[in-house]
This record gives structure tokens, sequence and C-alpha cells, in this order.
């Protein structure tokens, strides 16, 4: 592809995305008892963003999402998909064009894995041939084993089953994928793999998705946009992680986040937004009274050996150095290693971690390669948090 | 046993064992038409499930000799006769069943089809009503098996299938009649459950090696 060729094709996704931007104005849901599920909501979901709604349980989030492909009927206000108005639309037609995960993956007990991903082409009428290889691309794309498209839910595991219902979600292509706490089922270890898999095919579709949460820890981390909800349905912030830890509105926001919320920020932050220092280094060829002298002028109380590919061998502190011989090479001295290694691409909060159980003051941070770019000390990270 | 008796009055057998097969279908299929709506019904309004369910309770409970002469001033010694009152037998059971059936599939699976653009009718016919099966299944089993029994009644109305068998026997002080109506009664009984058994297994291929 040419460039502009792939400039135009980008333009042409983002009109398609436009299209599906989702708009609530001046929503409101009342139940017939009287109680608010959500109040005079304005919002806009960007198209092709990841837009995570978390709060506290009763805070209306589920509501919000439910009133978009009208599981639930607004009683006040406008609610719009790119420029039509969900209320004009057919009910059935619409819920056709988006796509929805829940929480227990609610698959068709009664049908086979490749049925149940087949039933929105089926309901539009696709040709079966269609069908099939629709059904075989999202198998693979949603990381199932394809031995696995015969066989029927109850054979499957949580976190398969899950996959799955992601699959059934997508069939139809739909530009619009809304999602009800849909990691809250399976354990841990697999919620946090289906998280970063759920991150890396979003990178891929580029679709406008609302995913509904009560984790923050999992807004935070999957949201391009996080909405935050207070009790009796009130939007509390809507805003990128980043601004909802640096520029909380209230009170209640700042609660919610939680008391970590400053190593939350550094989570947010990867090590090459920092300056870094570019430390004091010597190959490992060099002897040790030229090495002195260095970090007497420097007033380091240690030095960073690299090897003939600028890859950091060790640490080796002034303890060590003061009591060599003058003429040895350094490399003979024993260094200390580093138990981890950072990377330009970490992020801050595992370099604080790497940092407190690591020798010496600094710790080295290396590009893709694995070549020596700078060093990182926690003096110029705690400065980062306040 | 007189096997003599048999061979000249096979005609005979034969015919009130299809007339018995007959009355057991058309009762079970007259019951379904009415208890599947009212099941449907029930289940949409959670509110009639009590009174219907009073109600065909109450049919049940009337003893069949009764409930065929009240029948009688209406329909005579007729074959209309016969079948309303069987109907009305199996409608407690199917009734009862159906709403079990469509009760047990999971709000999860309901919600799922509902949010996948499914409209209410292909909703019930393509996803409620196969997993609701089994038990609508298990219905209609009991329902069959009780029917055949209860269609002997019937032939004291005229009608009753291999039922007048036992009338013939009974008349005739002789055991044959009784003997083959008892045993032809029974097996049909076992075959139409095991059939019914077939056909639940064929249909519900996700069901195979679940229990």
């Amino acid at each position: 592809m040419t460039n502009e060729s792939r400039q135009r094709a980008s333009a042409e996704d983002r009109d398609t995305h436009d299209s599906s931007a989702i708009v609530f104005e001046g929503v409101t849901k009342r139940y017939s008892d009287g109680t608010v599920a959500v109040e005079t909501l304005d919002l806009t979901l960007p198209a092709g963003e990841l837009t995570v709604l978390v709060g506290p349980s009763g805070c209306g989030k589920t509501t919000t999402l439910r009133m978009i492909n009208q599981l639930e009927t607004l009683s006040e206000g406008r609610l719009l998909i790119g420029d039509r108005d969900v209320t004009s639309v057919d009910a059935t037609r619409l819920r056709r064009q988006i796509g929805y995960v829940m929480q227990h993956s609610g698959l068709f007990p009664h049908k086979t894995i490749a049925d149940n991903i087949a039933v929105v082409p089926r309901l539009l009428g696709w040709d079966k041939t269609r069908i099939r290889e629709r059904v075989a691309a999202l198998v693979e794309l949603v990381g199932l084993d394809e031995t696995l498209a015969r066989r029927y839910p109850h054979q499957l595991s949580g976190g398969q089953q899950q996959r799955v219902g992601l699959a059934r979600a997508l069939a139809a292509d739909p530009p619009i994928l809304l999602m009800d706490e849909p990691f809250a089922a399976v354990d841990p270890i697999v919620r946090t793999h289906l998280q970063e898999e759920f991150l890396n095919l979003q990178r891929r579709v580029q679709k406008t998705i609302v995913m509904v949460t009560h984790d923050i820890d999992e807004a935070m981390k999957l949201g391009d946009r996080v909405a935050i909800f207070s009790q009796g349905g009130k939007l509390a912030q809507f805003d990128t992680p980043a601004r909802l830890l640096s520029a909380p509105a209230s009170e209640f926001v700042v609660d919610f986040i939680g008391a970590d919320r400053e190593l939350r920020r550094l989570a947010l932050e990867r090590l090459d937004s920092m300056e870094l220092d570019a430390g004091l280094t010597a190959p490992r060829d060099e002897i040790v009274a030229r090495a002195r002298s260095y970090l007497q002028q420097a007033g380091s109380g240690g030095i960073v050996v690299l090897d003939e590919q600028r890859a950091p061998l060790g640490w080796l502190d002034w303890e060590t150095l003061k009591q060599a011989d003058d003429r040895a090479r350094i490399d003979s001295l024993p260094l200390k290693a580093w138990r981890h290694r950072l990377y330009l691409h970490d992020n801050l909060r595992s370099a604080l971690n790497a940092l407190i159980s690591s020798p010496g003051e600094v710790m080295p941070v290396l590009n893709a390669q694995g070549r020596y770019v700078g060093v990182i000390d926690q003096l110029q990270l705690t400065r980062r948090l306040s | 046993m007189n096997w003599g008796w048999v061979a000249s009055n096979s005609h005979q057998i034969m015919a009130a064992l299809l007339q018995h097969i007959q009355l057991v279908g058309l009762a079970l299929l007259f019951g379904f038409l009415i208890a599947f709506p009212l099941a449907l019904l029930a289940v949409r309004w959670p509110r009639l499930y009590g009174p219907s369910l009073a109600v065909t309770g109450v049919m049940f409970t009337i003893p069949s000799l009764a409930l065929f002469i009240l029948l009688m001033p209406f329909t005579g010694l007729s074959m209309a006769t016969s079948l309303i009152g069987l109907t009305l037998y199996t409608l407690l059971i199917l009734f009862r069943n159906i709403v079990q059936g469509l009760r047990g599939v999971s709000p999860s699976v309901r919600e799922a089809a509902r949010a996948l653009g499914y409209t209410p009718a292909r909703r019930l016919f393509a996803v409620e009503l196969p997993i609701a099966l089994p038990v609508i299944v298990a219905g209609i089993r009991i329902a069959a098996v009780t029917i055949i029994g209860m269609v002997t009644v019937t032939a004291l109305i005229g009608q009753g299938g291999l039922g007048q068998l036992f009338i013939t026997g009974f008349t005739l002080s002789f055991a044959t009649p009784l003997v083959i109506g008892f045993v032809l009664s029974v097996v049909l009984a076992v075959a139409v459950d095991l059939a019914l058994v077939g056909i639940l297994y064929w249909l519900t291929p996700w069901q195979r090696g679940v229990r």
C-alpha cells in the first residue's frame, strides 16, 4: 500500500467511526416505582475508542449501557448513535448492528460453538459459505482452538466461553460493541490474560466499545476514557485515565480511584516519557585507576559497567573499587547484577518496584535492542509522584 | 389362552389397537394445542399461572367415569365424548411441564437472545423451546402413559380401543380377550414411552453425555 492510499484508507475508517459515536443528551431513566437509575446524563462516547463505565453498584452504569441497544428505554432525553436517534430505529434491527458481550457468556447451551458464533449472521440472512468462513476467522481471532467449534458450551472452560461470547458479538462486524462486565466471572489469572488479549484485539479492530465494570483497576487499564458514576446515576467525571489521576474532579472520584492513586498514575507513564540521566558508565576493559577517578570527579557511589555491545554487565560500587589493584581490568572485579531489566517501554510503576529491589542507587534503562540508554534513580521517580 | 379365538378375531383386535392409538394420539395433540398457548400466557403473565394450574388440576381430579357421564348429555356416546375427556386429563401435566421447561431457560440466555436481535417469536422457537424440550417431552411421556391406561375406561361409553376387549372378556367370562387387551395396552405404553425417549435423544444432541 502506498503512503497516500494508506492515508485515504484511514480517513475512510475515521468516517465510518464518526458515524458510530454514541451521544447521550440529557438522558434520564426513571423506573415506574420512581427510582432514578440515570439522571440527566450528557455524555459523548467517541467513535473508535474504548470507554469504560465504572462506579459502585446501583450507580446506573449498566442501565446506561443497556439503553444504547434499547434493552432499557429512556424516560427523557435523546440518545444518538452517529446522527441516528436510537428510539427511531427498530430495536431488533438496531441490536443486530451492535455487538453484545455479557458477564456469564450467555451462550446458547443447545447450539455448538460454531452455531453460537453464527447467530447474528444467520439472523441477518448471510449465505452459508460466508457464515462458515466468518466463523472460522472469528475462532482464530479470539484465540480458540478450531477443534472446539463443534463442541457445546458446557464442554468449555469459563475463559473459553468468554472468548466465544466475544466472537459471537463480533460476528457481523458491528461498529459498536457493548460489554457488560465481560471479565467478571473468570478467575483472576485468566482475567488478566483475557484483558491483555482484548486490548490487542481492540488495537486491531478499532471499534467503538462501551464496557461496564465495577473494578477501577480494569477501567484504568483498558479504557481510553473512563466515565465514573456515583450513586443515583450521576456522572462524576468523564476523562482519560491519566487525567482522572492527575485532575480528579471531586472527593468522590479521589475516593473511588483509591488510596494508591499516585502509584496508579505511575503505571500509566512509560520510561521513555522521562528525561533519563546519561549516568556514569565505563567499558568492561577500563582499568581500575581510571574508573576510580571518574567516580571521584562525579561524586557517585558506583558505576555501570558495559560490554562491547553497550549492554550493562553490572554495578561496580566504590567499596569494591577502593580495594582493587590500580592496573586491574574492572570486569575482573565482582560486579553486582540487577535482578530485573528495565526497558524504555516499561511503566514507571514497574521501574519503581525494580529500583526498590535493586543494588546500587541507579538502574540502567535499555532500548528494545538491549543497549544502554541511561539510568533512572528513585529520586527522579519520587519527584514524579508529587 | 385360546389362540383360535385370537386368530379368528385378529381383525377386531387390530381395530381396537388402532382406535386406542388414535384416541391417545388425538388427545395428546389437542391437549398440547390447548396447553401450549396457555403455558405461554402463564410464562408471560405469571399471575395467570396459579388459576390455570388450579383449573387444570381440578379437571385432573374428576374421576374419569364421572367425567364421561357428565359429558354424555352433550356429546352422546361418540368419540368426541371420549376425546374431550382424555384431552382434559392431559392438560394439567402438559401445561405444568411446558411452563416449567420455559421457566428453566436461564435469564442470561434469554437476555442474550434479546440483545443479539432475535424477534420474540424467533427467540421462542429457536432458543427457549429447544432448551425447554427435555422437560416438555417428560410431560408428554407421563401424559401419554396416563392416557393409554385411561382409554380403556371409555369402553363403557362404547369407545375405548383395547378396553373393548375387556368388556368382551368380562361379558363372555372368557380370559383370552382380557389377557390380550392387557398385554397390548402395556406393550403400547412401553413402546410409546421408549419412542419419546428416542425422539428426545435425537432432538437434543447437546444433552448427550451430560447426565
